[in-house]
């Protein structure tokens, strides 16, 4: 097993091992993904894709295992400083239930700007930027209630780019979407990363997602196992 | 629509409040505790009424001695001396009687078989604990007799109450003195209650009304917990075909089912609290369990009034949300709140209480229904009003940090949650304003100066008629006691019988009588008067040497001593001073070699003491020995100034009250405030996910709070001082305002949410860790 990081990823875990309780939910996970690479996290509910995600992501402690981010231990940081990091490196795309339902949709994208101490005017610019690459600005002043399932999830996208994230985490992105709304989303999220040249995490479980990935890796039973790509 | 499918719908509802899983009946039991506590407190209050007035029968049976000039009846084979022996230990009053049969047919009080013989006394359940207790040895001291029996509910007014009744002999020499009596039957004849003042009755109303208005708000929260939850709950229904009615008929039907077991919990609790009011003493007052029973009507009217009053709040609670297949929507702009119709109550209180204004004390009473309803319409105008103006409020609010914007957003979309949640905390504070300065205006009339100069002298001892000076002499030996000054007083006058000029009459040392008039010189057996008093008398006429003058004069039937005595040569000046007592001195002083003990026997002597009051229990020291010298001595502790007992007993009701409500309040608030948290769990999961720092978080929850609750403060301010202004001015008194009971109450409930804020911020912190992320 080699424990130097392959040359040129950005970030690296090896061997992670998560338990909750009795559940062992990652069980010696290997991950590494470059600058601007869009990796799928596929596998069956229940195997590890979301524990692996919020590890990577620093948001869960793994119990061991390491993960290098840009040449630094991960798991050596504290929370305010993986906080921040999340913060300013990283942007985030969850299933739904994301956005703070009383704040605009520009306010909501405007917020990790906001977190990071930029003025409100500024941020909300930028924010609406965004929105118009997602072609979602027409719904900057109405509130996430008032808008569809996939206008909502397209607004969280650009709430995730609007830090020019080095990595984004997206975890099932699509899945209360319906195939059209999903495509679309996925479409808009892709370009925009590759655009601006941030990595993706993608957990999904539909193949269909996954194949905007270049690179696949199946989780089952908490093991990760990287696919050859069929084209 | 038939009364079979509301029965149906309703019906589903009580199955789902009770059958729901855990999150069901997590629901419906915290419903259940919150109605409950408050249906306890109304029940407790209904019963308070028949509590004042069987404790008033049980005194009325037991009255003996009635201070009333009735002619005592004469001395027969039914006949029956009673002296008064109330004392006091440690700040706790103690009812005590002597008494002395005078022949087999005598009356015998209530809650006793027989009199005690001399030597025996019977004593109260409460007292024979203390008693027989270390904290109770020194006033074992002081009630030496063996304790033979106790006296029974029948002869008690509190389940805690300290009572003795000792036999006693000899009472008939001391008929005359104020603290015996002869009677042939306990019992006042006509029970001539002493009615409260009708500014007295307005504070009892208005105490009583303002802390029960926050407990029916706080039940209406009550009913509303879980309400999120229960609105998902009610789409999953939709989704399979339930309809807009039927899920409003079953969410009624929910909090039927909460309500109806929060009445069943509220008897519970009130049954509980009984028993335990039993073992409480409130400020001297202390009831017995029995006494506590609601009036029928007034219960019934609880029992009906509470589960309706949750239906309607229901219904009323989901007049803004279409509770839709996929879940619920709030409409989406909800329509601006209208001010009039929330102006209208505040407004028709006033209107109701207006025509009392100037009406004052000698007004005669207060229309109870005017005064109750026009308070009740004011601060329930305070709940009326506060969502629309935190509405108004929160919308002018700009940007700020980022904690700030989620809690103004987050207040702006849900203004009627925000107010709801400071809604009890308003209105009593709002109460609460008004009355303090309904007191703190009124103290004035109820505090009366004493003129006591509490710097010479802390307690006065009264011996009873025909007690010499010379008895005092225990007291100087008294631990605790620093100065004795003890005098004889009485009067003189120029005839035997009903004298045309008379004059006071003081006996003491050279020490004691320099502390009541100014001398020059003095030796035992000098003569003085005060011969250029600050009013008209006739002293210099009477202190002709030579003139014979008479101790004791009787007036009318009276009988008095009637010693004549010669007026001396060489009667010295003496002049006013300030003396101990609010009175001056005048008349004649002798010390003590210059009266023989003739003229003496018809003096009453006064013990004045001077305390050294870091002595412990120094009071009742000087009370075993007042006891000791003179059973019937008369006791009294000094203070500068005094209150009516009833009004001080109103202020601390209040008190005590105010602190239960706001206690429930808090409890209240908490309990939504980690609801409403636990239903955003998610979100707050997210936004720590993407990087939110804690403390970004807990700072809006507190500004979520402290938003509205400054503006509901700010409102009770003013609706508070508005009611406060009313109330003196319909007891014609200058209306003040007391800024340092406005800013205690103020400060009070924000207190009150300050504390629920942080209460609520450990288990924030436990919500948002990643845990929270997991979709289900
Ligand atoms: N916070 C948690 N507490 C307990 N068990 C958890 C928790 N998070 C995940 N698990 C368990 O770990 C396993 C993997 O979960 P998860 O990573 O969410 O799977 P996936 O995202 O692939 O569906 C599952 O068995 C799940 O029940
Ligand atoms: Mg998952």
């Amino acid at each position: 097993m080699t424990t130097a990081p392959p040359p040129g990823s950005l970030l690296t875990a090896e061997n992670l091992r998560k338990a909750y309780g009795p559940t062992l939910a990652l069980d010696g996970a290997d991950f590494s993904i470059h600058p601007g690479e869009v990796v799928a996290v596929m596998g069956p509910s229940g195997s590890g894709k979301s524990t692996l995600l919020h590890c990577l992501a620093g948001i869960v402690p793994p119990d061991s295992g390491t993960i290098m981010y840009d040449g630094q231990e991960l798991s050596a940081m504290n929370d305010a400083r993986r906080s921040a990091l999340r913060r300013s490196e990283f942007g985030f795309v969850f299933q739904f239930g994301q956005l703070v339902p009383e704040l605009t949709c520009v306010e909501n994208v405007a917020l990790p700007l906001r977190l990071n101490g930029r003025p409100r005017k500024e941020a909300e610019r930028a924010a609406l930027g965004w929105m118009e690459r997602l072609e979602v600005d027409d719904l900057a002043k109405k509130r996430p209630g008032e808008v569809s399932g996939g206008q909502g999830q397209r607004v969280a996208v650009a709430r995730s780019l609007v830090t020019d994230p080095r990595v984004l985490f997206a975890d099932e992105p699509t899945g209360a979407l319906d195939s059209l709304n999903g495509e679309r989303v996925m479409e808009l999220f892709t370009d925009a990363a590759r655009s601006a040249n941030a990595a993706v995490v993608l957990v999904t479980h539909e193949a269909r997602v996954a194949a905007y990935s270049d690179r696949e890796i199946v989780v089952r039973d908490g093991k990760s196992r990287d696919m050859e790509r069929v084209v | 629509m038939s009364v079979a499918q509301w029965a149906r719908d309703l019906a589903m509802g009580v199955r789902f409040a009770l059958t729901g899983g855990r999150e069901g009946w997590t629901r419906a039991l915290l419903t259940a505790v919150g109605v409950g506590l408050g249906v306890a407190l109304l029940l407790l209050t209904t019963a308070i009424p028949s509590a004042l007035d069987a404790r008033h029968e049980r005194e009325a049976d037991r009255t003996d001695i009635t201070w009333m000039d009735s002619p005592a009846p004469p001395k027969g084979e039914d006949t029956l001396l009673v002296a008064d022996l109330d004392t006091e230990y440690r700040g706790q009053e103690i009812r005590g009687r002597g008494m002395e049969p005078e022949g087999p047919g005598a009356p015998v009080p209530p809650g006793l078989d027989a009199v005690p013989a001399v030597g025996e006394m019977a004593v109260s359940p409460a007292l024979r604990e203390l008693l027989e207790s270390d904290s109770g040895k020194l006033l074992r001291d002081r009630l030496p007799d063996r304790i033979t029996g106790t006296i029974a509910e029948e002869g008690l007014v509190g389940s805690r109450e300290f009572a003795f009744v000792r036999g006693a002999e000899g009472l008939a020499a001391h008929l005359g003195d104020y603290r015996v009596t002869r009677i042939d039957h306990f019992g006042a004849s006509d029970s001539a209650s002493e009615g409260l003042d009708p500014v007295l009755l307005l504070l009892v109303i208005v105490v009583f009304v303002v802390l029960l208005m926050p407990v029916a708000v706080f039940i209406a929260t009550a009913v509303r917990f879980g309400g999120e939850r229960r609105d998902r709950r009610l789409a999953a229904l939709r989704l399979v075909g339930a309809d807009g009615r039927m899920t409003r008929r079953i969410a009624a039907g929910e909090a039927l089912a909460g309500s109806v077991l929060g009445l069943l919990f509220g008897t519970a609790f009130f049954l509980v609290g009984r028993q335990l009011a039993g073992q409480a003493v409130v400020y001297d007052v202390s009831v017995f369990p029995s006494y506590l029973d609601p009036s029928p009507l007034l219960a019934l009217l609880v029992a009906v009034a509470v589960p309706t009053a949750a239906v309607l709040v229901t219904l009323f609670a989901l007049r803004g949300v279409v509770i839709e297949p996929l879940g619920v929507v709030r409409t989406a702009r909800p329509a601006r709140r209208r001010l009039w119709w929330r102006l209208l109550l505040p407004l028709a209180g006033l209107a109701m209480l207006y025509p009392m204004i100037g009406q004052g004390r000698e007004g005669g009473d207060f229309n109870q229904y005017l005064v109750v309803g026009g308070v009740v319409l004011l601060l329930i105008g305070v709940t009326a009003l506060l969502p629309w103006i935190v509405e108004r409020f929160v919308a002018r609010l700009g940007a700020g940090p980022v904690a700030w914007q989620l809690a103004v957003r987050r207040i702006q979309v849900n203004s009627g949650t925000a107010a709801r949640m400071v809604n009890g905390v308003a209105v009593a504070v709002a109460g609460a304003v008004a009355l303090q300065m309904l007191f703190a205006g009124v103290d004035d009339d109820y505090t009366r100066d004493t003129g006591r100069d509490v710097s010479r002298a802390q307690m006065q001892v009264t011996l009873s008629d025909g007690m010499p000076a010379s008895a005092t002499a225990g007291f100087a030996s008294t631990a605790g006691v620093e100065k004795v000054y003890a005098f004889s007083e009485g009067s003189v006058g120029d005839r035997r019988t009903d004298p045309e000029s008379s004059e006071q009459v003081t006996v003491g040392d050279c020490a004691a009588l320099r502390e009541v008039v100014r001398l020059d010189s003095c030796a035992d057996g000098d003569v003085f008067a005060v011969l250029d008093p600050s009013y008209e008398s006739d002293i210099k006429a009477l202190a002709t040497p030579g003139r014979v003058l008479y101790f004791d004069p009787s007036y009318g039937d009276d009988e008095g001593a009637r010693v004549a005595w010669t007026v001396p040569e060489g009667v010295k000046n003496a002049r006013e001073r300030v003396g101990l007592t609010a009175n001056t001195t005048t008349g004649f002083l002798f010390t003590p070699a210059a009266l023989d003990g003739e003229a003496l026997a018809g003096l009453r002597t006064e013990v004045y003491l001077q305390l050294d009051r870091s002595v412990p229990d120094h009071q009742e020291q000087v009370r075993n020995t007042a006891a000791a010298v003179d059973p019937l001595a008369d006791v009294m502790v000094w203070s500068a100034t005094e209150q009516s007992e009833k009004f001080t007993a109103i202020r601390t009701g209040l008190f005590v009250g105010a602190a239960c409500v706001l206690a429930l309040i808090g409890a209240s608030l908490l309990v939504t405030q980690l609801e409403q948290l636990r239903e955003r769990r998610k979100l707050l999961s997210s936004l720590v996910a993407f990087g939110t720092r804690r403390r970004t978080l807990g700072l809006s929850v507190l500004w979520q709070t402290a938003v509205p609750i400054a503006v509901g403060l700010l409102l009770s301010a003013v609706v508070g001082l508005t009611l406060g202004t009313v109330l003196l001015k319909m007891t014609g008194t200058p209306v003040r305002v007391d800024w340092p009971s406005l800013l205690s109450m103020t400060g009070v409930g924000a207190a009150v949410v300050l504390v629920v804020t942080l209460l609520s911020l450990p288990p924030l912190l436990k919500l948002v860790r990643p845990e929270g992320l997991r979709t289900e």
